[in-house]
């Protein structure tokens, strides 16, 4: 499987929310440098806009705390924040937007290419990380199966707990599949299904 | 022989939504420089360079950017907001100059560049939640404009009441300007909190006052209020009845009781009227130049090194009391005061600390466990001492 490397910017699509013209010119100008393309969206406007981002590098100081807007950011692209007060309130809610990397301000040319990278990175981790929660999950859902089929085979058998589950799992690795698949299938016709050998 | 003139950045705003404190800041660098000017005690002069950012966030950059350039000063004294402050602090540590900055604000920042005159947290939000929690309620309502200053200023109130075992009953945020109060009032006479602590600043601040004042009236309601920023020339434009019995936190008061103070009202007065009042940010605006002025004399130079050595703990007897530059952090030992606004546009110092307190931008030392286990709170004010707070004299 190729994932695209967080050091490869080109292409890329930055959505910047933004509102001090000084700064905006230096993210501007850096973007254009790394070919990035660039859409910007107006802080106060009701809603962040639909079109899709790689990523989106936000003015954490111009959207009001208590506001229903920061809610709208959650779960887009990765969020580069940028960061001026630096009060717990503030950064509470900053934290509840999981920004996947930040910038302090005053802004400066130097340090917005680190930032991108570590929030491609981290963006890029944060789905594998979700794809390996979401299979050990499975895994946890299907125990219940795989100790019905150990049980099974224990008794059709007559072995050991430890022996039926080698026996499974040397069968599912035969069979090339896993070892939840094989219990489900185990379970489902009573006993160890007797399929030609694939290898 | 003529004393040599150093230029002095003044950047304050003359127009835009906090033009009225800002036009008291300047009128009292302005009174201080004059001071310095005619005193045999200085040996240089200070020439005013004025800029008038009229309160637009960007104009501050340019402002100083300019008085730096083209005025070739090293010290600028100003800013109201933080916003205007964070856009000046940028410019000055990149050219390495000093921004005297009057104004209490909410923390968390500490630039080299920059000599806060204004209260830390510490001193001013914290002993006026403790004030409450001992002797009013640990049930609060919140109100105040949308900004950093309330939402940081909310945070600290939440944090503290909440560890002694309180809660806040509600916050509710006006935007900055707004002076629609009537439903925010309304809901406080229906609910009847034991008190309110009001962050508002300005005009929405006066309309929020004047119409809970009315309402409760009506209501024969008596609703104790806090503040953290009311200062005197606001309890005239906010009105004669609805402005007494707010109970403010600030390290100043017109009514400090002491030579130095006695003093630098009359010159005030004699320069501003009589029926002119002083403010916090006043009266740190004219401590902002003095300090200066004193570490400039004790430097030898206005240069910004020299000069930031020499203002550290170097003690200035001031009409706030004594107050000097914790070089830790840049911020000022200063004494925090409770008081109770009354008739006259006056308030009535009821509490002040011991010493002057260290500066805690941070709050690195705020003990919150320890104040969830101070004693229960008792209703005897004013007559029980608690280990935080002491009672004037």
């Amino acid at each position: 499987m190729t994932r695209p490397s967080p050091f490869s910017v080109r292409g890329r699509r930055a959505l910047m929310v933004m509102r001090d013209e000084r700064e905006i010119s230096i993210v501007r100008r850096q973007l254009n440098r790394l070919g990035m393309t660039i859409s910007e969206h107006d802080p106060n406007e009701a809603s962040p806009p639909d079109e899709a981002v790689d990523v989106i590098v936000l003015d954490a100081d111009t959207i009001p705390i208590k506001s229903d807007l920061a809610a709208a950011w959650k779960t887009r692209a990765p969020i580069v924040a940028l960061i001026g007060t630096e009060t717990p309130s503030r950064l509470k809610w900053l934290l509840d937007l999981q920004p996947a990397s930040f910038l302090v301000k005053p802004l400066r040319s130097a340090g917005l290419y680190t930032a991108l990278v570590v929030a491609f990175d981290s963006a890029q981790r944060r789905i594998d990380d979700a794809a390996r929660i979401e299979r050990l999950e499975d895994r946890i859902r299907s125990r219940r199966v795989v100790f019905a089929a150990v049980l099974q085979t224990m008794r059709g058998h007559g072995l050991s707990e430890a022996d039926a589950f080698t026996l499974i799992r040397q069968t599912a690795m035969r069979h090339r599949t896993t070892v939840e698949q094989l219990s489900a299938e185990i379970v489902a016709i009573g006993g160890m299904p007797n399929r030609t050998r694939t290898a | 022989m003529k004393k040599p003139s150093i230029p002095l950045g003044l950047v304050f705003s003359q127009s835009g939504p906090y033009a009225m404190m800002a036009g008291e800041m300047r009128k009292s660098a302005l009174m201080a420089i004059d001071e310095i000017n005619q005193s045999d005690q200085f040996d240089f002069v200070f020439a005013p360079r004025l800029r008038d950012p009229a309160g637009v966030v960007a104009a501050y950059h340019s402002a100083c950017d300019e008085l730096i350039r083209g005025e070739h000063v090293d010290h600028i004294v100003g800013c109201y907001t933080s916003a205007s402050r964070k856009q000046v602090i940028p410019i000055v540590e990149r050219t390495e100059r000093l921004l005297w900055h009057p104004a209490r604000y909410e923390g968390f920042e500490s630039s080299d560049n920059v000599i806060y005159v204004g209260a830390a947290p510490n001193q001013h939000v914290v002993p006026l939640v403790l004030h409450m929690l001992d002797h009013i309620s640990g049930e609060v309502f919140c109100i105040g404009s949308n900004y950093v200053w309330t939402w940081e200023t909310n945070r600290v109130v939440r944090e503290i009441v909440t560890s002694a075992g309180g809660r806040v009953l509600a916050e509710r945020l006006l935007e900055l300007g707004e002076t629609a109060v009537d439903h925010i009032v309304k809901e406080i006479i229906e609910r009847k909190p034991p008190v309110v602590f009001n962050t508002l600043v300005g005009e929405s601040s006066y309309s929020f006052m004047r119409a809970l004042h009315q309402a409760a009236t009506r209501a024969n309601l008596t609703i104790p209020m806090l503040s953290c920023s009311l200062c005197e020339p606001e309890l005239k434009l906010i009105g004669s009845s609805a402005s007494v019995g707010c109970i403010t936190s600030s390290a100043y008061f017109e009514s400090i009781d002491g030579a130095e103070n006695r003093a630098f009202v009359a010159r005030w007065k004699t320069r501003h009227g009589a029926d002119s009042n002083l403010s916090v940010d006043a009266l740190s605006t004219y401590v902002c130049v003095m300090l200066l002025a004193r570490a400039i004399r004790r430097a030898g130079s206005a240069d910004v090194g020299a000069v930031r050595r020499a203002a550290a703990n170097h003690r200035y007897d001031s009409p706030q009391g004594p107050i000097w530059v914790d070089p830790d952090n840049n911020h000022c030992f200063l004494t925090p005061r409770l008081a109770r606004s009354v008739p006259g546009c006056q308030f009535d110092i009821f509490w002040e600390a011991d010493a002057p307190e260290r500066p805690d931008p941070y709050l690195s030392n705020l003990d919150l466990a320890a104040i969830g286990t101070r004693p229960e709170k008792s209703n005897d004010t004013m007559t029980r001492q608690s280990t935080h707070l002491r009672v004037v004299k």
